[in-house]
């Protein structure tokens, strides 16, 4: 302001300082109504869950739910963290968590998923917005690793069974048994001839059957000690002890699709999975690009990555291109049982997607959702892990600040797409 | 309406609620008693009073002077001077105080004035209407006034290339300028012309809403005559952010904390040069503007001639205040005492939408997704938290409309707008380069109408 003497008794406009900002309008979506569709829609492949598992299904869910939310509540008591304010956040960590553990997990082993996925995976980051790893993720990875028998738990009660199940061996309801039956009288007749799970009834006195869990049915192709078979579908004329295919193995693609197949009460109802998945993306609360980008870099990898063959004379042959080894139909076939016998589908929309542990941009989330699926697929193939997915979904989680910080597209003005540069630098201005 | 244009990734589509007053012809204001006309239109330095308390004054008399930099301020209606007293009135996107004269015992005609052309401006030269344009003391009416001399010589001086007039409403409720063009279309067309000489633009083009391009018709006529191009666009907000458009129009982007005069292209929108033919031609100094009254508890939504220095209560008598000052994106919320200026071209009433407390980031990316800029706004977010100035300086922060999208879509309700513009001010700060100056620079603050 100059001070001549003519200009000093001048008036100048002044700002009102405490006048309201602009917009005054805001689109009608809160943080709260963005979690709680999530988790409605979460309750969908959750739903089919409980069909195929039965009370045992519910009673692990609504567990999960219940120990999430009171122990956020909990925590919120002794620290009053505003990040830890509402409960939306807590109640989709505990469907979400529901949703990958098995239907037989033990209530002990619920209860340490949801203290890990609460205090571990949210609280020691400050809350909703801030934690790096997705919750539900860290609670089934914690008890993944400190109960190892996880993976081959059986039933409770399993004195009472009729049959012995073998660790890779898991129960589903049969058809007659939905909703309500029992998972401790399951019969493994299933095993010896499959016929599809809607042609067959359990035999009297068991309510369920005893199947192969279809990755495990898929592992011998790509890591298995000694190749068990010949080729993907069809045994080599060639060879004298060619043994049955892998394809005529496993349950027919229906099953898989709908859901009659042995897994994690989420994981296995890819129809419903995808119905949730795609309201979301509708809801613009997930960015397609990511699950596709997961789930087609996931099945490139198993159409592309070698498997194992019995060669002549005991050796054994690495086959790339499975695809197109048989045909396109066959390996067609192929890929999709490797995409929808473990977790993917339920990691590519629900998982990988939590906004918080997921890239900004949606380059970074295609970066993401690519790498992601990589690794899933190789886990899948080539390592003996329970949760694969899950591992790849928590490690570009790691990775995710990383991607934030060197992926910055060309903004408005801007000469050149800017590559590479590193935001967080420099010293903090001094206001 | 030939050409057609892309669109720019971005943007949102608001519910525009344009219907209530589309379609209503403008009316004179009637109920005013009192008028409090403010003395620094444009903000910066008050012009200084010339005329006593008690005196009589003609409509268009001069009440104020000003020093260098600004306008002189001409008595909107005839009426007598009851005193100086300190108002309240909206410039760019916030709330100045201000001294003004205050009118009472009003009387003239309230209606935009009709009359003959006393002046040939059609085969005046260049230098002679940019003279006349000196002498006129009018005001760009845009959300951040500029003296119309002064926005002339700055482009004429930028040897701008191209004129655009910006009429797309892509806010809310707006319909100012809409009615203007279909109710007083040639003359607006007119005043683009005169304008568009007096700057030295070779091409010029007239930006428009494609929905109105019907309304528009008979216009097609004059802007032919008057070599004027036409543009239909597509109503996505924010189209009228003046960067936005231009790179709709022009596929230029204005670079990094720039202006549009940095790719030679000059903006101004229908009110001003409806005004500038005013004077240029006819003589007048139009002493009001065309004001949108709206919203859910307005009984007779309409678009208002109001003589500058009416006061909000007496615009809407029929509802409460709080009022939203400028469109519900880019204005602000005033009280009922808060009046009129060049810069204001609606008065809602309309509920804003209760914040509440702002939580935190989730991160879910709809600012950066909706930023017409594409700027990263989350990131900016964390950086305004942490005070890492430079850094936002590196990711293109100087490049913000400040169009508002990115506080609407955000679902923790955080102020993110604000909060990018304190970015940018403190980086301004830190390059010591001038802060933007009061008296409405058009250089760091982009209009988005």
């Amino acid at each position: 302001m100059p001070a001549t003497p003519e200009t000093t008794s001048r008036q100048y406009a002044q700002p009102v300082v405490n006048a309201a900002e602009a917009p005054l309008i805001r689109a009608p979506e809160k943080i709260q109504s963005v979690y709680t569709v999530t988790t409605i829609a979460a309750c969908l492949p959750m739903a089919a869950g409980w069909l195929y598992f039965g009370y045992h299904a519910i009673l692990v869910s609504l567990l999960s739910v219940a120990s999430c939310v009171a122990i956020e509540w909990g925590y919120f008591r002794v620290t009053h963290s505003p990040a830890l304010l509402g409960r939306a956040h807590a109640y989709l960590t505990g469907v979400l968590l529901a949703l990958t553990l098995p239907p037989f997990t033990p209530w002990y082993v619920v209860i340490l998923a949801a203290a890990f996925a609460i205090l571990v995976g949210k609280a020691v980051f400050g809350g909703v917005g801030h934690f790096l790893w997705q919750p539900a993720l860290v609670g089934r990875f914690a008890v993944a690793v400190i109960l190892p028998v996880l993976a081959q738990l059986t039933p409770a009660g399993s004195d009472q069974k009729q049959v012995t199940l073998t660790p890779t061996h898991w129960p589903v309801l049969s058809r007659d048994h939905l909703l309500l039956g029992d998972l401790d009288n399951v019969a493994q007749d299933r095993l010896v001839a499959y016929r599809g799970w809607r042609s067959r009834q359990a035999s009297p006195g068991t309510e369920g059957f005893a199947m192969q869990h279809p990755a495990e049915t898929l592992a011998p192709l790509s890591r298995g000690e000694e190749p068990a078979y010949s080729a993907l579908a069809h045994p080599r004329q060639d060879l004298p002890n060619s043994k049955p295919a892998a394809l005529t193995l496993l349950p027919p693609i229906g099953d898989l699709l709908f859901g009659a197949r042995p897994g994690g009460i989420g994981e296995t109802c890819a129809a419903m999975i995808l119905v949730a998945g795609i309201y979301l993306v509708y809801r613009n609360y997930v960015k397609w690009q990511l699950p596709l980008a997961f789930l087609a870099s996931a099945a490139v990898v198993a159409a592309v990555a070698p498997v194992q063959l019995a060669g002549p004379n005991q050796t054994v042959e690495w086959m790339w291109f499975p695809v197109f080894a048989e045909g396109l139909d066959v390996g067609f076939t192929y890929v999709c049982y490797q995409v929808l016998s473990g977790a993917l589908l339920l990691s590519a929309f629900f998982l990988a997607t939590e906004m918080t542990s997921s890239p900004v941009t949606t380059g970074g989330q295609v970066i993401f959702g690519v790498a992601g699926g990589w690794i899933a697929m190789g886990l899948q193939l080539y390592f003996e892990t329970a949760i694969p997915a899950y591992l790849a979904v928590l490690a570009m989680n790691t990775l995710t600040p990383t991607i934030d910080a060197i992926w910055l597209p060309r903004v408005f003005g801007q000469k050149h797409f800017e590559w590479l540069r590193i935001p967080f630098r420099g010293k903090p201005t001094k206001e | 309406m030939t050409h057609r244009y892309g669109i720019f990734t971005g943007g949102i589509d608001i519910p525009d609620e344009k219907q209530a007053t589309l379609d209503e012809p403008i009316r004179a204001v009637s109920e005013i008693e009192v008028l409090r006309v403010p003395l620094a239109p444009c903000g910066g330095a008050a012009a200084e009073a010339v005329v006593e308390p008690g005196q009589s004054v003609r409509a268009g008399e001069r009440l104020a002077r000003a020093g260098q930099d600004g306008v002189d301020v001409f008595a909107p209606l005839a009426g007598q001077v009851r005193d100086v007293v300190s108002v309240v009135t909206a410039i760019g996107r916030q709330l100045m105080r201000m001294p003004a004269i205050e009118l009472t015992e009003l009387s003239g005609c309230r209606e935009i004035p009709d009359g003959e052309e006393t002046f040939d401006w059609i085969h005046a030269d260049a230098e002679e209407l940019r003279r006349r344009i000196d002498e006129s003391h009018l005001v760009t009416q845009r959300r951040r006034p500029l003296p119309l001399t002064r926005w002339v010589q700055r482009a004429h001086r930028a040897a701008c290339e191209v004129f655009v007039v910006n009429a797309v409403e892509s806010q809310p409720y707006i319909t100012a300028d809409h009615r203007l063009l279909v109710e007083h279309g040639e003359e607006v067309m007119r005043g683009v012309s005169i304008l568009a000489r007096a700057v030295g633009a070779r091409r010029c083009i007239l930006a428009v809403d494609q929905r109105r391009t019907r309304d528009y018709d008979p216009l097609l006529a004059p802007a032919e005559y008057y070599e004027v191009e036409h543009a239909a666009l597509p109503p996505k907000y924010p189209i009228g952010s003046d960067h936005i458009l231009l790179k709709v129009l022009t596929r230029r982007e204005v670079p990094c904390g720039g202006n549009t005069l940095d790719i030679g292209a000059a903006v101004i929108d229908p009110a001003s040069c409806f005004a500038a033919y005013h004077w240029v031609a006819r003589g007048r100094r139009l002493g009001g503007r065309l004001v949108t009254i709206s919203g859910e508890h307005v009984t007779r939504p309409a678009n208002l001639f109001v003589p500058f220095g009416t006061d909000a209560r007496s615009l809407l008598p029929t509802s409460p205040p709080p009022y939203v000052m400028g469109g519900p994106m880019v204005g602000t919320l005033c009280e009922g005492d808060a009046v009129t200026g060049p810069a204001v071209n609606a008065l809602l009433a309309i509920d804003p939408t209760p914040t509440g407390s702002a939580s935190q980031c989730i991160r879910c990316g709809w600012c950066r997704d909706h930023c017409p800029t594409r700027l990263n706004v989350a990131v900016l977010n964390d950086l305004y938290e942490l005070s890492r100035v430079e850094s936002a300086e590196l990711l293109g922060a100087l490049s913000c409309v400040e169009c508002g999208v990115c506080s609407y879509v955000c679902p923790a309700r955080l102020p993110l707008t604000r909060r990018v513009r304190e970015l940018k001010r403190a980086i301004r700060r830190l390059r010591h380069t001038p802060a933007p100056r009061r008296e409405g620079e058009p250089h760091h603050h982009p209009e988005t109408t």
